[in-house]
């Protein structure tokens, strides 16, 4: 999928962060594991914030979740250069796996809380970038 | 159980003009908040030993306490600048100020926040320009997500959901704030608002309109603490810090926990019970309202009415001036300034002191503060009570 007029800041990846961003230009959508207490995380960090234990694991999570809460955003942050794709919808999403992630929402049709989504990586200036879509019920 | 030492108290509170001070630095802001704080106790710079402060969001700066310092000529033996977020910022610099006191660091500490957030933000823009970090722009801007409106909507729009409320009820507490604050001649906003104007204000982040936001604004406000036995030699007129307590679970609305697992829950158990009080003890609420949404989640974390009920609560009348327990009785975040808290503490001091003229609460002897930084990312909760 190409971002047609879907407006984002890049991220600038640490080195920590890195292997999620580069899993996300392969079509992987990665989650931390934790080796000791088998806690599943996201954002990448360099302990499991759970039990402490050092060294977790990145692994592809299903990128299948439910709809914790979503909102149509109407306000541009960056000015008359967003204007184009208001409203946009963010959305926090429960993954199935456990963590619970913020993207944003793309394809036609309204959302609600409960809705299923899918993982799907839009591309923008050679970086793709995990945002999610309704599953067909 | 925190507790807070019983030795020392409040005694002066400022607060500088609220909406635009073109022309104003924060510091020169801030100085003028410590000012009025110290003719209203009848102290003068040179009885300051102590100094805390927050630095401006809009310019970050670097030893911002000592900036000040400077400026009013003070040479203190204890000086700090804190940024916990909202008003859990005042009251940690409360704290720090106890602290200070009780353990001999200084005998008399000022507690001031002010800057020029809303002339100092460049031409054109919309909202509350944070030129610092928040920490969770990488995984926050990819999506769309900047500053704390959508944090709040995503809020908002989860409540609505699980406790099947409306936008009706955040307008309740729009409304009621606009009533509080056309009786403060120090408040930004001057129009009446109803219910059917806050519905037609333009969409921002759904479910949140514009009368959902707070302001932003210039301004500035201050506290002033010392010991019991100098204040009571001052003749001084004193407010107490009966309890303080706080619990951070998150930062960015992209760790957020269900509305259930925020932090105001535990602080406000933490601070009552410190107190020895429960929400019925209360003559006035001073609760964090940087949008609508935070009051309700806020009421029914403190046990003012069950999950899902604060719009019934707030139509109930028991939140406006007249009702059992009047909130925010200066206009709050939303229509008098946004001060980042420090005027919830002003206004409780002048309320329990009974001087908040005609909207004064008879006999207001107790007040409950809250505060939440971030996305509920940190809660605090303060009691103050009368003393002498």
């Amino acid at each position: 999928m190409t971002s047609g007029e879907i407006k984002a800041i890049l991220p600038q990846p640490t080195e920590e962060s890195a292997p999620f961003w580069a899993g996300c230009d392969r079509g992987e959508l990665l989650l931390s594991h934790c080796g000791e207490c088998g806690h599943r995380f996201y954002y990448p960090r360099r302990l499991c914030p759970k039990c402490g234990a050092g060294s977790p694991k990145m692994r592809p999570s299903s990128g299948r979740g439910t709809v914790f809460s979503f909102s149509d955003v109407h306000l541009s942050f960056y000015g008359t250069a967003w204007a184009s794709q208001l409203p946009y919808t963010v959305i926090l999403v429960d993954l199935d796996e456990g963590p619970r992630m913020l993207s944003r929402l793309v394809g036609e049709g309204g959302v609600a809380i409960g809705d299923r989504v899918q993982v799907c990586f839009v591309e923008m200036d050679g970086h793709r970038l995990p945002y999610f879509e309704r599953v067909p019920a | 159980m925190p507790r807070v030492s019983d030795d020392v108290v409040i005694i002066g509170m400022g607060e500088t003009p609220v909406g635009k001070l073109p022309g104003l630095q924060s510091v020169q802001i801030q100085a003028w908040a410590v000012q009025q704080a110290l003719v209203d106790c009848g102290l003068r710079t040179t009885d300051v030993d102590g100094l805390i402060n927050l630095d401006p969001y809009a310019q970050p700066s670097s030893m911002f306490s000592t900036t000040l310092a400077e400026y009013l000529g003070l040479q203190p033996t204890f000086v700090s600048t804190v940024d916990v977020g909202g008003t859990v910022t005042a009251m940690t610099m409360l704290q720090q100020a106890v602290w200070a006191i009780s353990s001999g660091y200084c005998e008399t500490a000022v507690c001031v926040y002010g800057e020029n957030t809303l002339t100092g933000r460049p031409k054109g823009v919309q909202g509350l320009v944070m030129n610092n970090l928040l920490g969770g722009e990488e995984w926050e801007e990819p999506f769309g997500v900047q500053g704390m409106v959508v944090p709040y909507a995503l809020v908002a729009q989860r409540y609505l959901h699980q406790y099947g409320a409306s936008t009706a009820d955040l307008g309740e507490a729009a409304v009621i704030m606009r009533r509080h604050a056309l009786l403060n001649d120090n408040a930004q906003m001057k129009k009446p608002m109803t219910l059917a104007d806050h519905a037609a204000s333009r969409t921002i982040s759904t479910p949140l309109r514009l009368f959902d936001c707070s302001l932003v604004s210039d301004g500035g406000g201050a506290l002033v603490l010392t010991s019991r036995d100098r204040a009571r030699k001052l003749g001084a007129r004193m407010v107490g810090i009966r309890s303080i307590a706080m619990k951070a679970t998150h930062n960015s609305v992209a760790q957020m926990p269900d509305i259930e697992q925020f932090g105001m829950a535990d602080a406000g158990r933490d601070a009552f019970q410190s107190a020895g009080m429960g929400p019925g003890d209360f003559d006035i609420a001073m609760l964090h309202d940087a949008f609508t949404i935070s009051v309700l989640v806020t009421l029914e974390a403190l046990g003012f009415c069950g999950p899902g009920r604060a719009g019934d609560y707030l139509r109930s009348g028991a939140a406006s001036l007249g009702g059992h327990c009047p909130l925010n009785t200066h206009g709050g975040l939303l229509s008098q300034a946004h001060i980042g808290g420090m005027l919830h503490i002003t206004e409780a001091v002048r309320q329990i002191r009974g001087e908040a003229g005609r909207r004064q609460v008879d006999g207001a002897r107790r007040a409950v503060v809250s505060g939440n930084g971030g996305v509920f990312s940190v809660c605090g909760v303060m009691v103050m009570e009368a003393t002498k």
